[in-house]
Order: C-alpha cells, then sequence, then structure tokens
C-alpha cells in the first residue's frame, strides 16, 4: 500500500520517463560491453564424451584419386543437373551410393511460395551403424548448389568420396546418413520434414528409408576445385534458434588444432580478435538471428532439436580436400562418442571469435532492460491516467460526475488527496482505448497476410504503396478516431500506456525465444516511450516527432536490410514470403503484429496531439 | 432477454463459428494445449475413449481415457461429424451466456436479503457480464480446444441461475451433474444451499434453513447416485468408471503439465510421502468452505464465486476454462472493482503469463533449450495472479460490506493490525 501511495506522488511520476531513459541507455551499453575480456569468456568443451581431435584420422592417400574422380563425375553433371526435378542428379548419385551397398533413398519435393516453384529430387544414403542399433544418427549433407547459387563440386565429391572410405569402419556406433540435396533452401527443409513425418504428402513425398533420430549435423559446402585458406563455420537457425555451443567448439577445436586450419565465423574474414572486430561479429550474429532466415543447409536442422552447423570452404589457400575431409572425420568420430544428444552446453549464446562467447545470462539483461522501459512507462502513464482523470472530474461540473464520487465529496472529511486518488483511481474510461489498441494490432495481419501471399512480381510494387500509405495512415486514423470518438487526452494517455504494456511484455516474452530480434525491434520502437500523449507542444514538436518516427517504420528497416545485403527490395520480400512458406518463419509475425502496431500507435499519439484539445 | 442480449449472444455465435470454420487448423493446435485441456477433460482422450466405447471395449482400458460415461453416451448419439461437435460446444456456451444474463438479471450479487451494496448501481447491465464471458480470449480459446470442463461450467452456471431463482432442487440437481462431471463442484453444496434458501420468496421463508438443507443435500445424494448407477449401466455393469475418473482427480496418477500446481510438486515427491501430501493437498481445497460460508453468509454467491476461484488454482487437474468461469462469474461485480487494489497489477501479469507459458513451453518441449522450471515458473505466476485477484475481490466484498456498516468511512484507507 505504502509503496503504491508513494508512487502516486507525482515525484516518482516525473521520474519515470529518466528510469527508461536510463533502462533503454544500460540496455545498449550493456550489449557494447559485451565484446570486452571481463564480460566475455573463452570457450570451452562442456561434453566430455566429446574428446575432439583425439583420434588419428586416416583420410587421404588413394582415397584422394577417389575423390577426384568423383569431383569429376560432379562437375560432368553439372549445376543443372538438379534443377527443375528432372532427377538427373538423384539418379546418378544415388547409383553411386549404391555401388557402395549402401541403402539409398530419394525424395521428390515440390513448394509454391511467392508465385514461384521450388522443385528438386533429394538423394540420400544410409550407412547402418556396425556397432549400433539404429536408434540414433548423424547426417553428413551436401547441397548440390550452394547458397551463393554455385556447384557445390568439391563438396559432393567429398560426401562420396567419405560415404566410401567412412563404410571401412567397424567403429561407428550411430548410423551415418550421406545426404545430398538438391539445392540449399527448400530440399533440406523437405528432407528433414519428411524425416520426421511432418510433410505435405503430396508436395512433399515421403521418405522410402529412415534411421533413428538425428544427434547431429555436418554441412559440407566446397564450391571450387582449388585449395582454400580458412574454414567459415556458419550456425544461425531458423527463427534465430542456434546449434548446441558444443559443436561448434568440436568444430572449431578439430579444425584449428588438430588441423592447422584458420576459422571464421559471420563472414569476418579477417578478425582481429580486439575489440572493433569482436564487436562486429557479434552485431552480425545478431542481425542473422533477428532476421530468422536460413543462413545455410543446415539451419533447417534446428527447429527440430538437431545440431547442426556448415562448414564452407573460404578463400584460395594451401588447404585441399583431404584436409577438409580430415576434418570431417574427426568431428564424425567425436559425434559418434556421444551418450546422449548435446545437452551440456549452450544453446543461448552470441559468439564473437570463434574462441570467445557470452552466455545468455551475461547479455539477457539488455534486451529485458530494454523491453521494461516499455512496461515502466506503461505503469506511469496508469498511475498518471489516475491523476488525470481526477483532474478532469474535478473540473467538470455538469451531472457526468458518477454517485461514487459525489458521495465521496460529500463524505466532506476532508480526505487527504492520496486517499481520494485510491477511491476513484479505478474510473477510467478503459474500453474505448482497449478497443483501439486491440482493433490496431488486428490490423496488422492485413500486411503480414498481404506479403507473404503476393506474387514476386507484384511484392516491389505493393511495397512502396505499402510504404506511402503508412506515411499517411496515422493521421488518418487519427482523424476518423477522434471525429468518431471525440476522445480526450485522457483516452490518448490510455491508448500509449496499453500499447506500451503490450509492446513490453511481446518483447520479453520474444527475447526468451529470439534474443536478438527482441532487441533489435525495442531499440528501433524506444522513441515511442518518450512521445507525450498530451497536447500541450508546439505543433514544430510534433512534426519533428513525425519525421523521427517515419525513420523508424518496419518498412524502413526493411530497406535497411535490402541495403545491408545489397540485394534488390523484391528479393528481401521473396525471401521472407519463402521463409514463412517453407522454413516456418515467424519474423514477420513479429514485425507486422508486435512492431508495426505499436509504430501506428505512436504515429496515431503524435498526430492526435495536433488535433485534440486537453 | 433483450436486443442487446442477443445481439451479443448472436455475435459470440458468429465469432466462434467463424474461428472454427476459417482456420481449420486451429481446433486441433489448441486441443493440444496443455493450458487448456487435462488429463480429465481433454478433447483427444475423450476421441479415445468414444473409439473404445463404440468398439465394445472398455473406455477406460489403456489409462488415456478420465472423463464420466455420461459423455460417452451423450457423444455416441451425436452424428460423427465435426460441425456438429462444434455446434454443441457453441450452444454450451451460448446456454452458460444464458444462465449468466438470469444471474445478473436477478441482481442477486448487489443486494441480497441481508445486504444491500452502496455502489449498487454502478454494476454492469446483463448483456455486458455475458460480452465479458463470451467475448473473453479465454472462455473462446476454451471453446474451440472443446475441453469437457467446457460442459461442467455451463452446468455450474445454471445450477447458479437456478439457485438465485430460488428454485433450490433443480440448483442441486444441476450441481449433482457438475459433480459427476468433474468431481469438485461437489464443493459448492453449501453455498448454493444458502444462495437458494436466500433467493425464496419471503413467504416460504417460514422453513427452516436447516431442514431445508437436510433436504437439498439428500437430493443432491439421491441425484448423484443416481448419475451413478446409470454410469455403471452405459459402462455395462462396472465400477471402473468410479477409479477411473474420481481416483484421477483425487490420486493424480498422470502428471501431465497443466496450469496448475501440483503436477510439478508431485514429479519432485518421494513416493513415501506422496499418499500425505495427496491428503493436505485435498483438503486444503475443502479448508475455505467453512470459512468463507460464514463470513460472508450475506452473499453466498460471491462464497460460490470465490470458492471456483480458488479451485481454479488449487485443484488437481485446472485449466484455462476454469480461470474462464471464475473470472466471468466475476464481472458480475463490476461494483466492488474500484475498491480492488491491484487490478493493474493482476492484469499485467496475467497477460504476461500468458505470453511466457507458451514460450517456455515451446522452449521446455519443442526447441529442448529450456526445461521444466521453465514452465512450472510461469504457472507459478499465473497461480499468483489468481491468488492476489481472488483475494482482492474479497477484500473489496468485505470493505463494502464494511462501508454499509459504516458510510462515514467511505474512502478511508484501511490498516491491518
Amino acid at each position: 500500500m505504502s509503496i503504491l501511495t508513494s508512487l502516486r506522488s507525482t515525484r516518482i511520476l516525473k521520474l519515470l520517463p529518466l528510469v527508461s531513459a536510463l533502462c533503454i541507455l544500460v540496455g545498449v551499453t550493456w550489449l557494447l560491453l559485451l565484446p570486452l575480456d571481463d564480460y566475455s569468456r573463452r570457450t570451452y568443451i562442456s561434453e566430455n564424451a566429446l574428446l575432439p581431435g583425439q583420434v588419428h584420422t586416416y583420410f587421404g592417400g588413394s582415397e584422394q584419386d577417389v575423390f577426384r574422380a568423383y569431383r569429376h563425375e560432379v562437375t560432368t553433371l553439372g549445376k543443372n543437373a538438379s534443377a527443375d526435378g528432372s532427377g538427373v542428379m538423384a539418379e546418378k548419385i544415388g547409383d553411386i551410393f549404391d555401388a557402395f551397398g549402401l541403402k539409398v533413398g530419394k525424395q521428390k519435393f515440390e513448394y509454391a511460395a511467392a508465385g514461384g516453384v521450388y522443385a528438386g529430387e533429394n538423394v540420400y544414403a544410409v550407412l547402418q551403424a556396425p556397432r549400433g542399433d539404429a536408434t540414433e544418427a548423424l547426417v553428413l549433407c551436401a547441397a548440390w548448389v550452394n547458397t551463393e547459387g554455385e556447384l557445390n563440386e568439391s563438396g559432393v565429391a567429398l560426401v562420396l568420396a567419405l560415404a566410401r572410405y567412412l563404410k571401412r569402419w567397424s567403429l561407428w556406433s550411430k548410423d551415418i546418413i550421406f545426404l545430398i540435396t538438391s539445392d540449399s533452401r527448400a530440399g533440406p527443409q523437405a528432407w528433414v520434414d519428411a524425416y520426421h513425418d511432418l510433410h505435405a504428402p503430396p508436395a512433399v513425398a515421403s521418405l522410402p528409408v529412415k534411421s533413428g533420430a538425428i544427434q547431429g549435423v555436418v554441412v559440407v559446402d566446397y564450391p571450387t576445385s582449388r585449395g582454400f585458406e580458412s574454414l567459415h563455420i556458419v550456425y544461425d537457425g531458423i527463427n534465430g534458434q542456434l546449434p548446441n555451443l558444443d559443436l561448434i567448439n568440436t568444430a572449431v577445436r578439430i579444425a584449428s588444432g588438430q588441423m592447422n586450419i584458420r576459422t571464421t565465423l559471420q563472414e569476418m574474414w579477417n578478425h582481429d580478435n580486439r575489440y572493433k572486430d569482436r564487436l562486429c561479429t557479434m552485431l552480425r550474429g545478431m542481425v542473422n538471428q533477428a532476421l530468422g532466415h536460413a543462413s545455410g543447409p543446415h539451419s533447417s536442422f534446428i527447429p527440430y532439436h538437431i545440431d547442426a552447423i556448415t562448414l564452407q570452404a573460404y578463400g584460395d589457400g594451401w588447404h585441399d580436400e583431404v584436409t577438409l575431409g580430415r576434418a570431417v572425420e574427426s568431428l564424425f568420430r567425436s559425434l559418434n562418442n556421444l551418450l546422449e544428444h548435446f545437452h551440456q552446453s549452450f544453446f543461448f549464446y552470441l559468439l564473437m571469435a570463434e574462441r570467445r562467447f557470452v552466455s545468455i545470462g551475461t547479455y539477457l539483461p539488455s534486451a529485458m532492460l530494454i523491453a521494461v522501459n516499455f512496461t515502466i512507462a506503461a505503469i506511469g502513464l496508469w498511475l498518471k491516467s489516475g491523476r488525470l482523470n481526477d483532474k478532469v472530474e474535478g473540473q467538470s461540473t455538469d451531472g457526468k460526475v458518477s454517485e461514487e464520487k459525489r458521495l465521496l465529496k460529500s463524505a466532506g472529511e476532508a480526505p487527504s488527496s492520496t486517499e481520494q486518488l485510491d477511491a476513484v483511481s479505478e474510473e477510467r474510461p478503459l474500453l474505448l482505448s482497449m478497443a483501439f489498441v486491440v482493433a490496431i494490432h488486428f490490423l496488422g495481419f492485413i500486411p503480414l497476410y498481404l506479403f507473404n501471399n503476393l506474387n514476386e512480381k507484384n511484392s516491389a510494387g505493393a511495397f512502396y504503396i505499402f510504404t506511402l500509405l503508412n506515411v499517411v495512415l496515422p493521421p488518418v486514423l487519427c482523424a476518423i478516431f477522434t471525429k468518431s470518438f471525440a476522445p480526450t487526452s485522457l483516452h490518448f494517455t490510455l491508448i500509449k500506456c496499453f500499447s506500451l504494456l503490450l509492446l513490453g511484455m511481446f518483447l520479453s516474452a520474444l527475447a526468451t525465444l529470439n534474443f536478438s530480434l527482441s532487441f533489435l525491434i525495442g531499440v528501433f520502437a524506444s522513441p515511442i516511450t518518450f512521445i507525450s500523449p498530451t497536447p500541450r507542444r508546439k505543433w514544430t514538436i510534433g512534426a519533428a516527432w513525425m519525421t523521427l518516427l517515419q525513420g523508424l517504420t518496419p518498412t524502413t528497416a526493411l530497406v535497411g536490410v535490402a541495403l545491408y545485403w545489397g540485394e534488390p527490395l523484391s528479393e528481401i520480400l521473396k525471401e521472407a514470403a519463402f521463409g514463412w512458406r517453407v522454413w516456418g518463419m515467424w519474423t514477420q509475425v513479429v514485425v507486422w503484429c508486435v512492431w508495426w502496431p505499436a509504430w501506428i500507435i505512436a504515429g496515431v499519439l503524435v498526430a492526435g496531439s495536433w488535433a485534440v484539445e486537453g | 432477454m433483450d436486443r442487446r442480449s442477443f445481439t451479443v449472444i448472436f455475435a459470440a455465435v458468429v465469432l466462434r463459428l467463424v474461428l472454427f470454420t476459417a482456420f481449420p487448423s486451429l481446433p486441433d493446435l489448441l486441443t493440444n494445449r496443455v493450458e487448456l485441456s487435462t488429463p480429465v477433460t481433454s478433447f483427444k482422450r475423450l476421441q479415445e475413449g468414444l473409439f473404445l466405447y463404440t468398439h465394445g471395449l472398455s473406455p477406460y482400458d489403456g489409462g488415456v481415457f478420465h472423463q464420466a460415461p455420461l459423455l460417452l453416451a451423450f457423444f455416441t448419439t451425436l452424428p460423427s461429424n465435426p460441425i456438429v461437435v462444434y455446434l454443441v460446444y457453441i450452444l454450451s456456451d451460448v446456454l452458460s451466456a444464458h444462465s449468466l444474463i438470469q444471474i445478473a438479471t436477478s441482481g442477486v450479487s448487489v443486494s441480497t436479503p441481508y445486504h444491500t451494496s452502496p455502489r449498487k448501481s454502478s454494476t454492469w447491465p446483463p448483456w455486458a457480464v455475458a460480452a465479458a464471458f463470451l467475448f473473453n480470449p479465454f472462455s473462446i480459446a476454451t471453446c474451440i480446444a472443446r475441453p469437457t470442463i467446457v460442459f461442467t461450467n455451463t452446468v455450474i452456471l445454471t445450477a447458479i441461475a437456478k439457485g438465485v431463482q430460488g428454485q433450490g432442487v433443480a440448483a442441486v440437481l444441476a450441481l449433482a451433474m457438475a459433480s459427476y462431471l468433474s468431481l469438485y463442484p461437489v464443493l459448492l453444496l453449501p453455498p448454493m444451499v444458502l444462495l437458494a434458501y436466500d433467493s425464496l420468496p419471503v413467504v416460504k421463508k417460514g422453513r427452516y434453513l436447516g431442514s431445508f438443507a437436510v433436504m437439498l443435500t439428500s437430493v443432491f445424494t439421491v441425484a448423484a447416485a443416481g448419475l451413478g448407477a446409470l454410469s455403471w449401466g452405459i459402462t455395462g455393469g462396472s465400477w471402473e468408471f468410479l477409479a477411473s475418473t474420481y481416483g484421477v482427480h483425487l490420486l493424480l496418477p498422470d502428471l501431465t503439465p497443466n496450469v496448475g500446481l501440483w503436477w510439478y510438486f508431485f514429479i519432485e515427491m518421494f513416493d513415501s510421502f506422496r499418499e500425505f501430501f495427496l491428503c493436505v493437498f485435498q483438503l486444503h481445497l475443502a479448508v475455505y468452505l467453512a470459512g468463507l460460508c460464514l463470513r460472508l453468509r450475506k452473499q453466498p454467491l460471491f462464497v460460490i464465486t470465490t470458492l471456483l476461484g480458488i479451485s481454479s488454482i488449487f485443484k488437481s487437474y485446472p485449466s484455462i476454462g476454469d480461470t474462464a468461469l471464475y473470472l466471468s462469474l466475476l464481472s458480475l461485480y463490476r461494483h466492488i472493482f474500484p475498491l480492488m487494489r491491484y487490478t493493474f497489477f493482476v492484469t499485467s501479469t496475467l497477460l504476461y503469463a500468458t505470453l511466457l507459458g507458451p514460450a517456455f513451453y515451446h522452449l521446455w518441449i519443442y526447441a529442448g533449450s529450456g526445461n521444466a522450471n521453465f514452465f512450472y515458473a510461469i504457472t507459478l505466476v499465473w497461480s499468483l495472479a489468481v491468488t492476489v485477484l481472488v483475494s482482492d475481490a474479497i477484500f473489496a466484498v468485505l470493505r463494502d460490506e464494511w462501508e454499509t456498516e459504516r458510510p462515514e468511512m467511505k474512502g478511508k484507507e484501511i490498516v491491518q493490525i
């Protein structure tokens, strides 16, 4: 009681915006401090069973000739062998697998998204474990065409050579599945969906052969026939989910410790392990996580709680396919040791160098502080609306004063102001404000539906029209709202209160699922906290606010993403629609149903402050 | 019923039909949510029971189905069209709303023979009470998920509606049905007797409360026994259903997570303490009964409301549907809302828990990056919020009563000594 009473005092209410600002400031600074040595930690192998790099690897010698022969086969088939679901690639590779004496399966799939059709045929072979009972499996995968659209000639050849080589060992206690997908985006998704019987049967075929629960996936991406300089480890999954840190650590340790290959993360090719590069790596990781798209063929496996990474050969150097093959062999020997599913190490982390990370306990507070800033502001507005209401009621002399307050005034015992507030603070006009906020949030389903279902030819045009509409929408909405309901400034205060409350709530729930998305949206939306919903302000300030808001819309962010990737906007929209249909990506839902409504309401508040007289 | 009530009910029916038909995957998605479907109410388990029953096997074989046999008999008579099932659930919600309208029209929540609230004028009209039930997202989600708690809620509301109309026998018959369906409504018998007694017309008031109570209790017992016998007949002359339905409520053999507090506690429990703590947990539910009936003798409807709130937190398999029932009854007490102190806190906490619950469940079950503690923490928060709401409502009602006795104390701050 005493806390509430003191909270209602004006001084603390005036302090609340300051507290909000402090939360944002501390939240952002917190994140910027993370790359420092004092706040991040060195990575370590948590699962003792892995024993990375403890085995001698034997891939090499005559295997290299076999590899070259397969590479020749792959190059002869060419990049288009897997296109349009022709099945040439699957036929040929299936024959090769068959020659090893492995059980071979093929899978046709076809997805339709954004007006385009994505078809292909995956082929895979199961090596049954000599020492296992087919309850667990590992996957070695290569996509025929990699994410850049190049023929993955050495990658596919390496998988074939390794399939032949690994079959000779009798030490496997888990089945090994060798998977060649026809592309990097739809193929792995179709395969992993069908593996878990969660596919849509006519478009995506079922798998003829299956094995046990998949414990780990390694994807090899090596699109040249030259030597490579470093190994790029890609680890982001769909919707910002990450593989267990132990898998990445094992790969890093084997590559750099045993094989002497330099490893890189997040396309930071020249990492000097100082503050700036660490921060850059971390931020790139966060952007990838926030977008929630597939960064490689491994990404599709991660939502199924399968830990997966892609090993990309990068640059021109003196490492050859034998080195990569031995690295993969060593990695599989480590995975073969696993006694149970990866669980020891972290699932939530930010990597800032190949051997430096922060875990969730250290970084979560920054996103939470930003989410909390909205909640604090909402509580402040709620308390303030109680006071505002009291003032309004005190001023109005007509018969609108409710019986409750008349009784209260006639009590005549000169109750102190806090007590008075206590008794009346609930009498707020909630329904209209609440209905408005809810309605705007439902409005978000329109762009969500639109951009997920439009044909790719029209999507860019539709986006520009939507951007224009977006500029005028808040004032128009505000005009309609003020004309039809004659809201007071109290209504606007409550609208802001509910909007911020919802935003804070969504963001803190989101922070547990996808930290980066929550953080970035929180930062973009943070100015909303400081918009004053009461109209005592010059129109110039209102105009300045409006300009600032227009710079922070979700549409601007989308253009920003397009610039960041250096790709045309239509490509981004296509990728988003594809992600929604095929990968089950839900970044759009957050953008259109959480962030966009909050932004629209902020715009309405700014516009409303011109229209409404206290 | 006036035109507004009709409009509200019509809109609610349309909304539910749209949700059922326009999003065909939604019903099954919600049916699988542990927050909505518990082992004793789940629609999926009901279908399993129906399958066994129609194939001539005992529905309780296999330990999946824990619901009353009459539900089986009822659902086997329905055509196996999903639309019919949807309509049955929608009809059930409409009947609940109808009962709420009757309760609100009677005005028992503001004035009983012993107490009339000074804030009488600020109640919601009946249509608004119905709307607060029908458009509550929790009620809608519960209706779409089709747990059998929907029928229990309807029967409880019917019992209360009969109670406030002074039809004591009809009220306890409905209550017997509710207890038959999900056991815990049996706790509502004493306040229901009081409610029916208070609502009797003055001419009949000559009757002594004691004999009235004995009469209604025997009606209740006979009705419950009759339902039991009927079930015995339905299941082919076997008493197996007793252990598989009420036994499950009482002994908690199925530890599927839900929004309640029991499952986690009994997962952690050493077996030697299990019986003791089962007794403690069950007694804890009954403990409130006498105290509330005595202290709030003037407002038996509020005793029923509060008991429903308490059992929605502490019963063995609670779900969101129970909370929805409590919230809809609480909307009859609009006039005490200004006296409640933590409405904003409770609303925000409930909303936070509603969002974080599914998020943490996802992290635990699907993503595999969380564990059971995540979800349990959120169910604790949820229960805390409902507990605060229940106690805050009791505070407000007591304060309302107190201000009736001492009008000069209106608006004064209260300090507990």
